[in-house]
């Protein structure tokens, strides 16, 4: 049974930014429907979590929620495209040839799309809620869950990487 | 970063990481050295690519319609009214624990009057009458509940009755009131008993008859349950009585 107290942080925490939590979903595993089933799951989490419980950064935790339900997620259903636990590979993966540059598209947006598509995994969350999602290093970390010397150093390589590929085909 | 010669300093910079005294320094730096402006500049351009080109999407429209019904407030909590045990509990001498725990949960009597009921009962008569009683058929229910958790916010309790005579054959979504209602599907003989699962604020237990067709309504911690069969109503509330001892505490 949710509580009165409950539903409401709920309204007040995820619904507002119900779609950053749909957009980092969908970055990390590469999938609308998959996205919407991660939400879903990440929303009943939370639900769950909230009962008698106030975030003190409710955008940051809602974000965190959203990674994990990706992480158990893809897990569960697409563990080759899990690359979390990768770090090891971070850089190499970067220096990788990517499979999909050959691919030039007259569309911008579908190339930047793809460049930070192809980044991995631990780069492409931190770029996407630093660039997109406009959170400072604290709240990346918080939301990732990583040092904020680590949050820095995948922000650098992310753009790194990132510059190189969209420079390629350009 | 207290460091000034932190090779992450542009990206700190740009990310308006900085502090006055830092932002100073480095700004004297981008004046001394060309690198660092050159840096600095590649860097404010992939930014800028960025946020320009790459996509923000909303979150669907469905999505956000399922995710807003969890945060829907639940309408204050009546105090359950006073148990009265339908007449037909009595005879269930083997229920008795059974129907405690149904009167328990506030067992009243559901009439003819009742909207949502008469909505719920045509839903089975049309699924009865087309041959097309599921949308989803299994006998297994770890088929069955992820099915129906997709399509309804609060999920399905989904018990297995085989062994009390009560095959599950799977399970649909009805609709009412415009919101999903994740219904299960079972089978006696030739006769099917659809179980609606609606969230706790529908009304009441205890059961009815409305065109023919007999009802028994009965709620647990979490959810309401409508069970609507065209078996006789005793057998229907045997049925009722199995659902709710195979109900996890």
């Amino acid at each position: 049974m949710t509580t009165e107290a409950a539903s409401r942080e709920f309204r007040d925490v995820v619904l507002p930014h119900l779609d950053e939590g749909y957009r980092l979903a969908k970055w990390l595993s590469g999938s609308g429907a998959d996205a919407d089933d991660i939400v879903q799951e990440a929303a009943m989490r939370a639900l769950a979590a909230l009962e008698g419980a106030t975030p003190l950064k409710p955008r940051a935790w809602w974000l965190a929620v959203v990674r994990n339900a990706a992480l158990t997620w893809m897990g569960r259903n697409r563990p080759k495209a899990l690359s979390f636990v990768a770090d090891l590979d971070e850089d190499a993966a970067v220096d990788a040839p990517d499979p999909e540059a050959a691919l030039i598209s007259r569309d911008e947006g579908e190339r930047v799309r793809r460049a930070i598509a192809s980044l991995p995994s631990p780069l492409r969350e931190t770029l996407v809620l630093r660039e997109i999602e406009d959170l400072d290093y604290r709240a990346i970390a918080e939301a990732t869950e990583a040092p904020i010397g680590t949050v820095m150093s995948r922000l650098a390589r992310a753009r790194a990487a990132l510059a190189k590929r969209l420079g390629k085909d350009s | 970063m207290s460091d000034e010669a932190s090779p992450l300093r542009a990206h700190l910079a740009l990310d308006g990481e900085l502090d006055a005294s830092q932002r100073l320094a480095f700004e004297e730096e981008l004046r001394r050295s060309p690198e660092l402006a050159a840096e600095f500049e590649r860097l404010r351009a992939l930014r800028r690519t960025i946020r320009e080109h790459a996509p923000r999407e909303a979150a669907p429209e469905a999505l956000r319609a399922r995710i807003e019904a969890l945060a829907a407030p639940s309408p204050p909590r009546a105090a359950p009214p006073p148990a009265r045990i339908p007449p037909r509990w009595p005879a269930m001498a083997a229920g008795l624990a059974v129907a405690a725990a149904l009167a328990g949960y506030g067992a009243g009597r559901a009439g003819g009057g009742d909207p949502e009921l008469a909505a719920l009962v045509a839903g089975y008569q049309r699924a009865a009458l087309s041959g097309q009683p599921i949308d989803v058929a299994s006998s297994d229910r770890h088929t069955v509940k992820p099915w129906l958790t997709a399509r309804a916010p609060l999920g399905a309790l989904v018990l297995d009755l085989a062994d009390d005579g009560f095959p599950l054959i799977g399970g649909r979504i009805d609709i009412l009131d415009a919101r999903p209602v994740p219904t299960l599907v079972y089978r006696r003989r030739e006769h099917l008993i659809s179980v609606a699962e609606l969230p706790l604020a529908s009304a009441g237990g205890g059961s009815a008859t409305l065109d023919g067709y007999h009802v028994v309504r009965w709620r647990d911690r979490e959810r309401a349950y409508v069970a609507i069969s065209d078996l006789d109503a005793d057998e229907l509330q045997t049925f009722a009585a199995d659902f709710v001892k195979r109900t996890p505490p």
